[in-house]
């Protein structure tokens, strides 16, 4: 494993108002990492990862990708600049999908590399078909969102993000808005790109996918981290009192 | 197209039910027919009766037969007139609803300005101010010594009816542009972002093309309350359809015919434009079906 982190997040702040939901967070991804973020709901998680490519904009600290400094609370064209440089090198995959609904499925892979990347449209086209296939959804290209499965949504929304060949893919809770049956497709495209290599993040109440796929877990209570290790350790040997719990909760069955 | 709307029975192979579902798709599909069979014949039974009507009043059906060429003589107008204020407004609209929405507050002012004032005085005074009213203006510029300006603001009716009607249908559809661009869910603004979109390709490949389908109806709505509010105009003498009906009605003291033929000219529009509309939406619906 390249000890070069992808991504470095240093001290890591977030206020709505008077509220303070991420408290001096710092946290590596190292190259072909697959990191997984657990920890209740309101723990601050969904927007730690949301800051990473500042959908949610951090009100302090700063994000290291690929070289690329970027500091909180910056303004202007500059600002604007290096954060488009940061989306560009992450993809990201939402809980709702959101796959762009007048669009057929292979006009959404495209839809990046076209409209972003300034790509011949035959290019594109290969590059979305590969990633369609990669997610075993190549024969759905022609049909639009409204007709696919939840599962299926989410798989067309993995291969969107990574038409753009991003560094690191974000994923906020991929599973949390699919019935049960569907969740297993999508946690199996998952664990693919895990072993092709990919760079990822993920957070994710889906204990034993972060058991088996993760090579850190991350604990996260309260806009902390509270707890970090190999899930090993974390799910046999859990330190803090919170990551206990959470542990706890997964093995008698509820989650 | 109704009938065609209703699924087809799904095909198993080996059903011994299947027989059943067939039967029940061509029963729901023969109901259907047979009740837009009815909804017909209640419009036709309308028209006759209406035209029955109209027979007994003493009108002079020939004199109307006479002069229904008013409608073609007219109509290039109000459909002329009605187009490029439609287009305008249209441009209007689509400024104002994205001025509305921004954080910018100079942009928010003056675009809540603009809607409150165009929608707070009557279309009427409104054509009387820029066709009558702004040649004073430019009257006062060019004593001040800007003549080409000065110019500028004194209009013909057309373009004067023009620039009053995409004004005013401009501040109403504003409206309606905001509530479209709002319906569309913050998670596509945020999808494309991710994906390192600007705002304006945001704006304009992912928020407006949905926000289209939405504010469509409503658009086609305004288009045709606006070809019969272009009658109007005619305050102005332009040869559109209301100008000309007035004109002979006057004339030969013929009120009530001249009157019905312009409505009918002004409800053929109205069909016509809602069949157009009718088509476009169904074209854009394409991607919603399951």
């Amino acid at each position: 494993m390249n000890a070069e982190p992808v991504i470095r997040v240093s001290g890591l702040h977030k206020w709505f108002g008077m509220l303070h939901v991420l408290s001096n967070v710092s946290l590596e991804v190292r190259h072909r990492e697959v990191v997984c973020i657990i920890g209740r709901s309101g723990s601050g998680k969904s927007t730690f990862l949301r800051c990473i490519n500042f959908l949610e904009e951090p009100s302090a600290g700063s994000i290291e990708i690929d070289n690329l400094v970027v500091n909180a609370g910056s303004k202007g064209k500059e600002h604007r600049q290096l954060v488009h440089e940061v989306r560009l090198k992450t993809g990201m995959v939402f809980q709702e999908f959101n796959l762009f609904p007048h669009l057929s499925v292979l006009e959404n892979v495209m839809e990046g590399p076209v409209t972003v990347k300034h790509m011949e449209k035959s290019v594109a086209n290969e590059i979305a078909e590969m990633n369609l296939d990669r997610v075993g959804l190549l024969f759905k290209k022609d049909e639009y969102p409204n007709r696919l499965s939840g599962g299926q949504k989410q798989r067309v929304a993995i291969a969107r993000a990574l038409a753009m060949e991003p560094k690191l893919m974000l994923f906020d809770e991929p599973t949390s808005a699919l019935d049960p049956e569907l969740i297993g497709e999508v946690l199996n495209v998952m664990k693919k790109l895990a072993q092709e290599g990919m760079t990822m993040l993920v957070v994710t109440h889906e204990m034993a996918f972060a058991r088996e796929v993760a090579d850190q877990v991350v604990v996260m209570a309260e806009g902390e981290i509270v707890e970090q290790n190999n899930p090993e350790n974390i799910f046999k040997s859990p330190k803090d009192s919170r990551t206990k719990t959470l542990i706890d909760r997964y093995r008698s069955g509820g989650q | 197209m109704d009938t065609e709307s209703i699924p087809k029975a799904p095909i198993l192979k080996n059903d011994p039910h299947q027989g059943m579902g067939v039967a029940l798709a061509a029963l729901q599909r023969r109901q259907k027919l047979i009740h837009r069979a009815k909804v017909s014949a209640v419009w036709v039974g309308l028209v006759v009766l209406l035209t029955l009507g109209l027979l007994m009043l003493h009108i002079e059906p020939s004199y109307m037969a006479q002069h229904y060429n008013i409608i073609l003589q007219g109509a290039g107008a109000t459909i002329g007139v009605s187009l490029a204020s439609i287009t305008l407004a249209t441009i209007l609209a689509l400024l104002g609803s994205i001025a509305r929405l921004s954080s910018n507050s100079i942009a928010q002012g003056i675009a809540g300005f603009y809607v409150s004032v165009v929608r707070g005085t009557p279309l009427l005074i409104q054509i009387y101010i820029i066709y009558l009213g702004l040649p004073q203006v430019g009257e006062q510029l060019s004593n001040l010594g800007f003549t080409q300006i000065g110019k500028l603001f004194i209009l013909d009716a057309i373009p004067a009816g023009i620039l009053a009607l995409s004004l005013n249908y401009g501040a109403y559809m504003t409206e309606i542009f905001r509530a479209g661009l709002q319906s569309i869910s913050h998670g596509q603004r945020e999808a494309a972002l991710a994906i390192g979109m600007t705002p304006w390709q945001v704006m304009r490949r992912i928020i407006l093309p949905q926000a289209v389908r939405i504010i469509l109806p409503d658009v086609g709505n305004q288009f045709i309350a606006m070809q019969k509010d272009s009658a109007l105009i005619s305050v102005m003498g332009v040869w559109e359809i209301t100008f000309l009906a007035n004109r002979y009605a006057r004339r030969d003291s013929k009120y009530l015919e001249m009157y019905l033929v312009a409505a009918a000219a002004y409800w053929i529009l109205t069909i016509i434009s809602s069949w157009f509309q009718g088509r476009l939406e169904n074209r854009m619906s394409k991607a919603y079906e399951r």
